[in-house]
C-alpha cells in the first residue's frame, strides 16, 4: 500500500513538472515515409501534413528559450477604416527577468495562402512582471482572411 | 501461424525505427548570407540592417491603415524621397536606404490606393519630354501629359540620437530616434505621423561605413 501510494505520488509530481514542445512540432517519422512517393519532403496531397500544423489567428512561441516564460493573454483582430487588418496580442512576461521578445505576422488569404509578405520583426520590451502588446498592421485590405504570429526572444 | 511472432517483430520493430526518426536540430552550413531583417554576427549601437527592414515596414502598415492616405476617392499623389528626411543622429547612414525602402515597399503593397511621384527622377524626365517636343525623338506609344505630376503629400523626417557612455567600462549607448511625417503640399498639415525609436549598449562601438 505504502509503495502504491508512493508511486502515485511520484506520477502526480511528474505531471505537474511537464513541459511544452516548443511550435513548429514536426512528425519526422510521417515526413520520411512520405520521402518515398515525392522529390521532396514536401506535403502529399489528398494527405494530411506531417507537420503539426501551427494553428491559424494565433500566437506560437517558436522559440524554447521563451516558451514557459512568456504567457499569451489575448489575441484580436479588428478592421482598420481602410480595411487592412489590425492584429494585437497582449504579452506577459511570468519571470523575475527583463525579458526582449519578437514577433512577426503572416496574414492568409481564405485559402489560406499567405496574401502578402511576412511582416518584419518587431520588438517587445517586457518588464519583470509586466504585459506589453505586439501589434501589426495588414498591408492588404479584403484579401486578408486570417494571420499567425511567430514569437522569439530577441538575440 | 508459425510465421506471427516474426512479422510481429518486424512491425514492432518499423514502428519503434519511425518513432526513433527526429529533426536533425543541428546548425546548417555555414554561409556569409544573413537575414537582413535580424541581428547579424557584427553589431554595435547604431541603425542596422534589421533597424532598417523593421522600421520601414512599420511605417508603410501604418500608412496604409490611415484613410487620408490610402482609402481617399481619388488616390493621393506621394513623394517618398530623402530630400526633406534629415539625419541629425551620430549614426554614419545612407538616408536613401530608408526612403528607398519604404518607397518601394508601399508602392508594391499600395495597389493603386496610392500613386507614386518620382520627383527625384523629374530631371530624366523633363530631358525625354525635350528630345519629343523638340521631334528629336519620337512621341512613342503613351499619350502626352500636359505637365510631370504634382505631389499631394511629401515625405519628411528626421533621425535623432543621444549617446551615452561609461569611462570605467567603456560601455556605449545610444537612444535613436527616427520620425516620419507627411505633409499636405498646399497646406503644410501633417496629416500622418510615425515614430520609431530604439536603445541599445553595448561593451565596444563597431565601425559603420
Amino acid at each position: 500500500m505504502r509503495r502504491l501510494l508512493a508511486t502515485t505520488f511520484g506520477l502526480v509530481l511528474l505531471g505537474g513538472c511537464t513541459t511544452m514542445d516548443p511550435a513548429p512540432r514536426c512528425d519526422m517519422g510521417r515526413i520520411s515515409s512520405q520521402r518515398d512517393l515525392v522529390p521532396g519532403p514536401a506535403m502529399v496531397p489528398g494527405e494530411s501534413s506531417p507537420l503539426k500544423e501551427m494553428p491559424l489567428n494565433s500566437v506560437n512561441i517558436t522559440d524554447e528559450g521563451i516558451l514557459n516564460k512568456l504567457y499569451v493573454r489575448t489575441i484580436t483582430a479588428r478592421r482598420t477604416a481602410t480595411g487592412t487588418v489590425e492584429v494585437i496580442a497582449q504579452v506577459v512576461n511570468c519571470t523575475d527577468f527583463p525579458l526582449n521578445a519578437e514577433a512577426r505576422t503572416q496574414f492568409y488569404d481564405a485559402n489560406p495562402a499567405p496574401s502578402e509578405p511576412v511582416s518584419a520583426w518587431k520588438r517587445i520590451h517586457l518588464s519583470p512582471r509586466t504585459s506589453n502588446v505586439y501589434s501589426e498592421f495588414s498591408m492588404g485590405a479584403q484579401t486578408v482572411d486570417g494571420y499567425m504570429i511567430e514569437m522569439r526572444e530577441t538575440k | 501461424m508459425r510465421r506471427l511472432p516474426s512479422v510481429l517483430a518486424v512491425l514492432a520493430s518499423g514502428l519503434a525505427l519511425a518513432a526513433c526518426q527526429k529533426v536533425d536540430n543541428t546548425a546548417g552550413a555555414p554561409t556569409v548570407y544573413i537575414d537582413p531583417g535580424s541581428s547579424g554576427p557584427v553589431k554595435g549601437v547604431g541603425i542596422e540592417s534589421q533597424d532598417i527592414v523593421g522600421m520601414t515596414d512599420q511605417m508603410l502598415r501604418d500608412m496604409l491603415s490611415q484613410p487620408r492616405l490610402a482609402n481617399a476617392a481619388t488616390p493621393p499623389n506621394v513623394i517618398i524621397d530623402a530630400e526633406y528626411f534629415y539625419n541629425e543622429s551620430s549614426s554614419r547612414l545612407n538616408k536613401n536606404s530608408i526612403t528607398d525602402r519604404l518607397r518601394v515597399g508601399l508602392n508594391r503593397a499600395a495597389g493603386g490606393r496610392m500613386q507614386f511621384v518620382g520627383r527625384h527622377y523629374a530631371d530624366m524626365v523633363a530631358k525625354e519630354r525635350d528630345l519629343k517636343r523638340q521631334g528629336t525623338v519620337d512621341r512613342a506609344t503613351l499619350p502626352a501629359a500636359k505637365a510631370q505630376k504634382g505631389g499631394d503629400f511629401r515625405l519628411g523626417g528626421r533621425i535623432t540620437s543621444l549617446d551615452s557612455r561609461d569611462p570605467k567600462t567603456g560601455m556605449m549607448q545610444r537612444y535613436n530616434q527616427i520620425i516620419f511625417e507627411m505633409v499636405d503640399l498646399e497646406s503644410s498639415e501633417i496629416v500622418w505621423s510615425g515614430i520609431y525609436e530604439f536603445a541599445k549598449a553595448a561593451q565596444d562601438d563597431i565601425i559603420y561605413r
